[in-house]
């Protein structure tokens, strides 16, 4: 990426993308590269953004291969929907928005149609899933441990910051409901923390 | 500040530190790059696809047009021998018209050998309207035309009969 690199030298006092350590010009040169076609250019889009997907993916999923499902799924969309980035908002506010829809949208497929009909009863059950390097007994396990749907809503609201509203939205399920989901959540999580 | 609620602070600020960039165990691009080179050769197939489509339709727009042409200038043509025909019926039928009335003129001082022969004409007459009435759909049909023809030579061969008789001749 010589032609990404080379704007960090001419610009030495550029703003530093919080998110990632990049300039905001070397990344809109990327994105612009990326727009015609560029898949270098893509590539270190990637490179720069793949821990915060995966981060954000891992902890939708609460599986490891399934994050790296997901993640992988999140740049191939974002690869085909670059071209809809406006510059209006940040890269990094963006790409987690077209990341949580697109990872949402993964986990339901590929729930099969006898997990829904069976998950009421297994609502309450917890199943070990690959969780990789994280140990049982932290915060992080508790949050994986919650049951899918409180998971999820926990998620983005809790970690990822997601109003209510928006939660619902990507969800599609009521505010209310979405309210309920997290209490339920924290509830669980406080208790697991003092056991 | 009072031991649950210090907990609960604690907890708050826990959980808002899990939102972090977590690293995989692999390097996920390959299968990246791979699904959107595909993507992008399947596009490049269905432009292609859509370009030949293109092509073929365009062929056969060209076809359209020359066979549209084509009934065009065959409804013209149709048009103008109909043209014709009705012109040569409404000449025939002048031409007969004229004949008649000269001849029947001519014999006027003559007796006629029978009494019913302006009936026969009038039977006669009758045929011209209905052959007339199908020359309107078919202007052109040769069968149409030659009955038309033997009416109006059987109306003349009767006039000049009647009024000239075969044994006055002898």
């Amino acid at each position: 990426m010589q032609r990404i690199d080379s704007n960090i030298t001419r610009l030495p006092n550029a703003q530093i993308n919080d998110a990632d350590g990049l300039t905001d010009m070397q990344l809109n040169n990327a994105i612009d590269l990326a727009k015609g076609g560029d898949l270098e250019a893509f590539r270190y889009i990637y490179n720069q953004h793949l821990n915060l997907v995966y981060g954000l993916c891992f902890r939708l999923c609460a599986d490891k291969s399934q994050a790296e499902d997901a993640s992988q799924e999140v740049f191939i969309q974002l690869w085909q929907k670059i071209d809809s980035f406006n510059h209006q908002s940040k890269f990094t506010t963006w790409l987690h928005s077209v990341a949580s829809n697109v990872c949402i949208s993964y986990i339901r497929k590929q729930k099969g149609w006898w997990q829904k009909v069976f998950s009421l009863a297994d609502e309450n059950k917890h199943e070990q899933q690959d969780w990789g390097e994280i140990s049982a007994d932290t915060l992080e396990a508790f949050v994986l441990r919650l049951p899918e749907r409180t998971r999820l809503v926990f998620v983005l609201h809790g970690i990822e910051g997601y109003r209510h509203q928006q939660v619902a939205q990507i969800l599609s399920i009521s505010p209310n409901t979405s309210k309920v989901q997290f209490h339920r959540a924290r509830a669980m999580i406080e208790e697991w923390v003092n056991e | 500040m009072s031991k649950p609620k210090k907990q609960q602070q604690e907890l708050e600020q826990r959980i808002a530190s899990l939102n972090r960039p977590i690293a995989p165990n692999k390097d996920l691009w390959q299968g990246i790059e791979y699904a959107i080179v595909n993507q992008q050769q399947a596009a490049s197939r269905q432009k292609a696809q859509i370009k030949k489509a293109s092509g073929v339709s365009r062929y056969l727009a060209i076809a359209a047009s020359i066979v549209m042409f084509g009934f065009l200038v065959l409804f013209i043509m149709d048009h103008n021998l109909n043209q014709q025909g009705e012109s040569l019926i409404a000449n025939l039928s002048d031409s007969h018209q004229k004949q008649k009335q000269a001849l029947i003129v001519s014999f006027a001082d003559t007796p006629a050998a029978t009494n019913n022969w302006e009936q026969q004409i009038a039977d006669l007459d009758e045929a011209e309207s209905a052959i007339k009435l199908a020359l309107k759909d078919a202007p052109n049909n040769p069968a149409l035309l030659k009955m038309l023809k033997q009416v109006y030579e059987q109306q003349l061969a009767i006039i000049e009969r009647v009024h000239a008789p075969a044994w006055q001749q002898i």
